[in-house]
């Protein structure tokens, strides 16, 4: 049986389509349920919305761009359709599916992209791909009441010291991945280096030459700049 | 932009939003659990191809010592920064710290809300759905027309996007909430360098990283008054509780 041919078969897309299509309406109805709100318990217009979702339209552009160059490995070794149904609507992360994929393969004792895959190895990637990553959903369902419980616990209910958190939270979080990167040294270094200065810069023009509209572009325009310095550094 | 702005009320937010939100969030997350397992139920039923039991407790071995911790990490450490729908919806979409944090911190910096309030909520939702619609047509695109993209761009640009985009965004974000609040910024920093010398792994640092940080939040706002607003994001917040 030729597990490339199976790979490239309508039922995988079908299978793609069905989890996108539930992950699309989750996100249309709480866009949906959000403007909603906004304009009629906030005083927000569709110009203040217009601008929230351009600037995040901006923001997503490059990140969508990379993923797609980085999901040519999937496409390419695997299939179209699984690529699709990974990265659609799932876990998403490029990298790790490349790692799920190889752990699988592993697993069943084949090598991911060697002559020795086959449709077991096929069904391995498919399962532990898809199982692995299974507690995210899962947990979102059954745990995302209780996140704000815990989240008013930290903050003993307090609103100024909630902004604080999300603030040390972010800057936890994109600490951690931007520091795994400036210690490699090199290009990885002086893309970390230039995103930041550049964001910094860009954000602070927006306020100094009164341009608020600036600042949907500002962290696009960062993760080019970033990006261009370090592959320059790194030739 | 938020001038003329007021937060919502605490009883709106949570009959008319949160409530809906969370049922609909349930039901689609558990959907999209379920849809996960078809590409296998499928293949069991149309090919009569199913791995053996051994190499499927092998395989599953491997891949939950690496996301088992992030299913707990990860929802808590974000939890702050987007709400319940951006929960859901990251939680059920991935790509959280390239894509839908990014996203979500800017459609809050251009509607000029503070995180962690309703509005904030909201607009951090708008942000984060966008990202996801826009992620599944460019990753569609992207799987079926993989050929044409190859050859459009060259390799320096492909490269580029491959290796340095990631980790300019990450700096790009940093550098943003450095911004708002960059006495925190070096301790972020210390906090996930120190564990790294040690070899720590991924689902260590980040929690030292994250809660560290919220832990010395708390002690410089309690005892330095860091963080205590001078002006708050809206002009009236009625009954700022919590969202």
């Amino acid at each position: 049986m030729d597990w490339k041919a199976i790979a490239n078969g309508p039922w995988l897309w079908v299978c793609a389509f069905i989890s996108v299509a539930i992950g699309l309406y989750q996100s249309a109805y709480f866009l949906k349920k959000a403007v909603f709100i906004l304009k009629n318990h906030a005083n927000y217009t569709d110009k203040d919305i217009i601008k929230v979702v351009r600037g995040a339209v901006i923001t997503a552009f490059g990140p969508i761009v990379a993923e797609i160059f980085v999901m040519i490995a999937l496409v390419v070794t695997i299939s179209p359709a699984f690529a699709f149904q990974r990265e659609g609507i799932g876990v998403g992360s490029v990298f790790y599916e490349l790692l799920m994929v190889e752990n699988a393969a592993t697993a069943i004792g084949e090598t991911f992209g060697g002559e020795d895959f086959s449709i077991m190895g096929f069904a391995m990637v498919l399962l532990v791909a898809n199982v692995s990553c299974i507690g995210w959903p899962l947990g979102a369902a059954f745990f995302t009441r209780k996140l704000g419980t815990i989240r008013d616990k930290i903050s003993g209910g307090d609103i100024s010291f909630l902004g604080v958190i999300s603030i040390c939270a972010t800057l936890g979080v994109f600490g951690f991945y931007a520091a795994q990167r400036l210690i490699k040294g090199g290009g990885l270094m002086a893309s970390v280096i230039g995103g930041m200065i550049l964001a910094m810069f860009f954000f602070k023009l927006a306020d100094w030459i009164h341009m608020p509209r600036l600042k949907e572009w500002a962290l696009g325009l960062a993760m080019f700049g970033g990006m261009i310095i370090g592959k320059l550094v790194a030739g | 932009m938020n001038t003329q702005k007021s937060d919502i009320n605490v009883d709106i937010f949570k009959n008319e939003y949160l409530e809906p939100v969370h049922k609909v969030g349930f039901w689609t997350s558990i959907g999209v659990s379920i849809a996960m397992l078809l590409p296998t139920i499928f293949l069991l039923v149309f090919f009569e191809v199913f791995p053996p039991t051994s190499a499927i407790w092998k395989g599953l071995l491997l891949g939950f010592t690496y996301s088992i911790p992030f299913f707990f990490i990860e929802p808590i450490a974000y939890y702050a920064i987007y709400g319940d729908a951006g929960n859901y919806m990251s939680m059920t979409s991935g790509n959280i710290s390239n894509l839908r944090l990014p996203c979500a911190a800017v459609a809050q910096e251009v509607a000029g809300v503070q995180e962690g309030t309703r509005v904030g909520n909201l607009i951090a939702t708008i942000g984060i759905a966008v990202s996801i619609i826009l992620g599944v047509l460019g990753v569609f695109l992207g799987a079926i027309a993989t050929g044409w993209i190859s050859n459009f761009f060259s390799d320096w640009v492909k490269d580029a996007f491959s290796t340095y985009l990631l980790p300019a965004v990450f700096g790009a974000v940093f550098g943003q909430f450095t911004l708002r609040g960059w006495k925190y910024a070096p301790v972020a920093l210390v906090l996930s360098i120190i564990p790294m010398f040690f070899n720590a792994p991924a689902y260590i640092t980040i929690p030292i990283a994250v809660f560290g940080t919220i832990i010395f939040g708390r002690i410089a706002y309690t005892n330095w008054g860091w963080g205590k607003p001078k002006s708050f994001v809206t002009e009236e917040l009625p009954d700022v509780e919590k969202a």
